[in-house]
């Protein structure tokens, strides 16, 4: 008896330990998270640092509404239940604006889970949340939609790399949606599909597939993949000498995968960003945000800095504007008749389905020329207003969703 | 599609220098798992420790084969470090608490790299020598894949005749069949086995080497080589060179295979192979009786 | 009197070890505070506590309790996770129903790896259930997507059980409750099974396989019960999981889950009943904690792992039973 009390009395302390170490009343205005350990790190590192900046650029200025404004930036692991359980906390704890994460999937059980408990969403990458019943009132993004750098790069292609084109895609949802872009498209340009390729993620062989593709001959290999995936076929693609016989469309990239690749991403290959640093000289507001970023980590912002840094502006903005922290009846709106002029020119958000007004970039890499962290020349901007569909046409998914549903070769 | 014999051909030699990587991981795997009878948790994160190695050492020197020999005597370095500081205090307890130190070290080094690298991967580039391809026809003769294939047979030969004709080869072997009787004869069994973990892991960072610039140089690199190699290893045979050898190479022409017919299937189709050699034969091609 | 005499010659005569009465408090303690733990940890991480406890503890029954190193965990719990979100997706059945389902998802991948590797030991064991996970894992990714949804996730509607009380489950603190019910009764009913002739029928092929053999028993059954019955908890686990994230996801299949369960399970003790339950607590409640602070959080987790199997192979509860064993030897003898 004497050691079971013992035992209650260790549970007792134990049960008191986890008590006094239980998340206290320190909440902040928004909640963000990133899968900042595992593969995409990097990419969660720089929407962290995005944020970060937003933050002490508000706070160096006296804050939101006169009082400094406060972010929780925690680790979502690239895991779904993690992911959601992060979320859930920042809610209980009493934040009503919560944000980030990465990969399609992830941010849509997120972007879910917000609308049905009535909490701001703030989806800061390329995913479907304006689509179709993937559609929210209380979700926003400052990514993008993923068919929307698709198209862009597939309207550069037909005018500048030829009409032949042959695809590799990732199966998933956001690979799919880039076969889909380029399939209407083509059907508009009178482009000429001769196969699709659909890869596992996670695939890093891809030279099984280059004799099918010299076989066939395209002009340009449409790449929509990500990741080491990426990295991995154009390595192997330069290797095998296919990237210097065939150009290569990649609708989304980023530096790592620029700098990963070294020389292989040579001028052959052209990719869509939504951002990149060079624009400052384009664009004069995102000067001081790329010396800012350049001094603090020693080389230049991505197009994730952005996306992460331009969430949360427009969340302070809105704020400032509502003139509260906390009532979304108010943020919410507020959001919806924000105008903004930050990176990349004036943007807002689609009132009708929460969309940045996003402009794609479209880069031509500069392989062995590349110096540093000048990676790429910028030789395309392509406006919102040739990608973005009107909203009751994405909220039925009338373009895209039937092809997407019946893709060939799948 | 049609399948002209170019492709054919081409699907196979890619298939062969596939194959020549996981024979390289998976001979280490086994060499270290017939002698120490230690599963290998952390053979990935050795073949990520090797293409960082590699980079490290080509940005000193330069050279492409001097970064290669000095990835795998860097890595066998580290191995021999952690085999003689960690894992020597779990022989002899049972067989999970090894393995688990492994696995407890795979979590724990990707890390380290992460924080001395940085979150961007690495260039390691193709020697100017092995870039590019010859082209016959539509027929692509890679000049890398086809170093990949001599290589491979190359080590091979030579981890044959290490074992066969040295005497701490033959010892290896000794102490693989029966560890006390070759302690018995006098024979510092300890120092065979810091010979042996560092072989196998040498191997593990020689693959790890060559498959740099083929793929995506970062920390999570290994994280799914490991699980590949386990899966050559059941196919071939625990603890037998020759079972992976052989593995590695089925493993290497159906992946190409799979690849070239249904690619989706591509990254289930090596489950399946062993799936499937596990119904037919269920200790592997060459796995012995009595060691399982 | 005399009723009271026999109690105590009953008590005298000790059944059962000092072990099993200390495990059994230790389980009621455990139990009891997780009545309260939604109030002590935020209400998510309470519910995630549980249902990986449970998955922990069905882990055990193949690591601790029969000796074998199963790596392939995440397929049992993925499995069973995608079976119950997919009979309330396609099928439109309730909550119960979909937790059977999940139960029987798991139990099936138990048979097909129990098919495969019932009579293989140790490493191999480890390899081949870690391959088969895998394999799972690249099937709900890719060729099965049309039913899996792949990366996007199953999306589950929101969720009500109505049988025996009405419960809405899209409220944190009523999911908290439905999950720790049944997490406490499969825990019950895997303390039954142990402590039944099966349960040490596996702890005597745990320590000297030949032994049970020579008794008469048929090891290879026995084993392929144990699989079965740890795939029908390891489920459960996934089912509940899926109601709980309201998905299915397919990052559940991923080979990390079963790295992190046998870490949890390490952590607490594998050759204890109630240790797998108090490794997942502290492993859950320490890394989400650890990852506040810094972003290489994984690497702690590493180092300390490592340490761990170092110092105390037995883990956190299993070595404090030890000590306690250590005192008790001298006046039990």
């Amino acid at each position: 008896m004497k050691r079971f009390l013992v035992l209650t009395l260790l549970a007792g302390l134990c049960a008191m330990a986890f008590a006094s170490a239980a998340p206290a009343a320190a909440p902040a205005d928004v909640g963000w998270e990133f899968p900042l350990s595992g593969p995409y790190g990097f990419y969660a590192e720089e929407m962290k640092r995005g944020v970060e900046m937003a933050v002490d650029e508000w706070n160096a200025k006296g804050g939101v509404l006169g009082k400094p404004v406060k972010v929780l930036i925690r680790d979502s692991e690239l895991k779904a239940d993690v992911a959601l359980r992060r979320m859930k906390e920042f809610v209980d704890s009493g934040i009503p604006i919560i944000g980030g994460n990465l990969g399609g999937g992830i941010s849509m059980v997120i972007n879910q889970w917000a609308n049905k408990n009535k909490v701001l969403y703030m989806s800061t990458c390329h995913n479907s949340l304006g689509q179709g019943p993937d559609w929210g009132y209380y979700g926003f993004t400052t990514g993008i939609k993923s068919y929307m750098t698709g198209a862009a790069l597939a309207d550069f292609a037909f005018e500048k790399l030829g009409k032949k084109w042959m695809v590799i895609a990732a199966d998933y949802r956001w690979g799919h949606d880039q076969v889909a872009a380029f399939l209407v498209k083509s059907k508009a340009a009178g482009g000429e599909f001769v196969g699709a390729i659909y890869t596992p993620i996670g695939t890093r062989d891809f030279s099984a597939y280059v004799p099918q593709i010299l076989a066939k001959k395209p002009d340009f290999l449409v790449l929509s993949v990500f990741g080491s995936d990426l990295v991995a076929a154009i390595k192997q693609f330069g290797e095998l000498g296919l990237s210097q016989r065939i150009k290569l469309a990649l609708p989304k990239t980023a530096m790592p995968i620029m700098k990963e690749c070294g020389s292989a991403y040579n001028e052959n290959v052209y990719g869509a960003v939504t951002w990149y640093w060079t624009l400052y000289k384009k664009y004069p507001n995102a000067k001081p945000f790329v010396d800012a970023y350049m001094k603090k980590f020693n080389r230049p912002p991505d197009a994730d800095t952005d996306s992460g840094y331009v969430g949360a502006q427009t969340l302070f903005m809105a704020m400032e504007k509502a003139g509260t922290r906390t009532d979304l009846a108010k943020i919410i709106p507020a959001l919806e008749n924000l105008k903004w002029d930050l990176n990349q020119g004036p943007e807002h958000f689609r009132k009708c389905d929460h969309v940045r007004t996003q402009t794609v970039v479209i880069l031509q890499g500069r392989g062995a020329k590349a110096k540093g962290w000048d990676l790429a020349t910028v030789i395309a901007e392509v406006p919102p207003s040739k990608t973005m569909l009107p909203c009751d046409v994405d909220r039925a998914d009338s373009v895209y969703g039937p092809i997407r549903n019946k893709l060939p070769g799948k | 599609m049609e399948l002209s014999w170019e492709i054919i051909l081409m699907q196979v030699i890619m298939g062969l220098a596939l194959g020549a990587i996981y024979v390289l991981l998976a001979s280490g795997l086994s060499i270290i798992f017939g002698l120490l009878d230690v599963l290998n948790f952390a053979h990935g994160t050795f073949y990520m420790l090797g293409a960082y190695a590699t980079f490290v050492a080509i940005s000193l020197c330069g050279n492409f084969w001097v970064g290669i020999i000095a990835a795998v005597i860097i890595v066998s370095l580290i191995g021999a470090l952690f085999e003689m500081t960690l894992l020597k205090r779990l022989y002899g307890t049972d067989q999970i608490y090894p393995l688990l130190m492994c696995f407890g070290l795979s979590i724990f080094l990707p890390d380290i790299i992460k924080m001395i690298f940085g979150l961007v991967g690495k260039v390691v580039d193709y020697p100017s020598l092995l870039q590019g391809a010859t082209f016959v026809d539509n027929l692509i003769l890679p000049k890398y894949r086809i170093f990949l294939v001599v290589l491979m047979a190359v080590v091979l030969l030579a981890l044959y005749l290490f074992m066969k004709k040295t005497s701490i080869g033959m010892i290896i072997r000794a102490a693989t069949r029966d560890r006390l009787m070759v302690n018995c004869l006098g024979i510092n069994v300890s120092r065979v086995w810091t010979v042996g973990f560092m072989l196998g892991v040498g191997l593990a960072a020689l693959a790890g080497a060559v498959a740099a610039p083929m793929v995506q140089t970062i920390p999570n690199m290994g994280d799914e080589m490991t699980i590949e190699a386990f899966v050559v290893v059941v196919i071939g045979g625990l603890g037998s060179l020759g079972g992976a050898a052989l593995g590695g190479l089925i493993l290497g022409q159906v992946v190409s295979f799979v690849s070239l017919l249904a690619p989706d299937w591509s990254n289930v189709s090596i489950f399946l192979t062993m799936a499937l050699i596990l119904v037919l034969r269920p200790r592997g091609l060459f796995g012995e009786e009595g060691r399982d | 009197m005399n009723a009271k005499k026999q109690i105590n010659e009953a008590a005298a005569y000790k059944p059962y070890s000092w072990q099993t009465v200390l495990e059994f408090r230790a389980m009621w303690v455990v139990l009891a505070l997780g009545i309260v733990l939604p109030f002590l940890v935020s209400k998510p991480l309470a519910t995630e506590i549980m249902i990986y406890a449970l998955f922990a503890l069905a882990f055990n029954l193949l690591l601790g309790h029969t000796g074998m190193i199963s790596f392939g965990h995440a397929g049992y719990l993925g499995v069973g996770s995608y079976a119950g979100a997919m009979v309330v997706f396609y099928g439109g059945v309730g909550v119960w129903v979909s937790l059977l389902a999940a139960m029987a998802g798991g139990a099936l991948v138990a048979v097909i790896v129990a098919l495969l590797a019932v009579k293989r030991k140790g490493a191999y064991f480890a390899m081949i259930s870690l391959a088969i996970a895998q394999m799972l894992y690249f099937l709900a990714l890719s060729p099965f997507k049309r039913w899996t949804e792949g990366e996007d996730s199953l999306k589950l509607p929101p969720l009500s059980v109505d049988f025996p009380i009405h419960l809405n489950l899209s409220d944190q603190m009523q999911l908290y409750y439905f999950v720790f019910v049944i997490v406490a009764l499969a825990v019950l009913a895997q303390w039954r099974l142990l402590n039944s002739p099966f349960g040490h029928a596996l702890k005597g092929i745990r320590e000297n396989e030949d032994r049970i053999r020579a008794c008469g028993f048929n090891i290879t059954r026995i084993k392929f019960l144990s699989i079965i019955y740890s795939g029908l908890f390891s489920g459960l686990a996934g089912g509940l999981l899926a109601i709980y994230l309201g998905a299915a996801s397919v990052t559940t299949l991923f080979w990390m889950t079963s790295g992190v369960v046998v870490m949890q399970t390490v952590l607490g003790g594998t050759h204890t009943f109630m240790g797998p339950f108090i490794g997942t607590m502290v492993f859950l409640y320490l890394r989400n904690n650890i990852s506040n602070y810094t972003d290489r959080w994984e690497m702690w987790v590493g180092a300390m792992f490592m340490a761990l199997i170092l110092l105390f192979p037995e883990g956190l509860w299993g070595t404090v039973m030890q000590k306690i064993g250590e005192r008790r030897r001298p006046s039990a003898s």
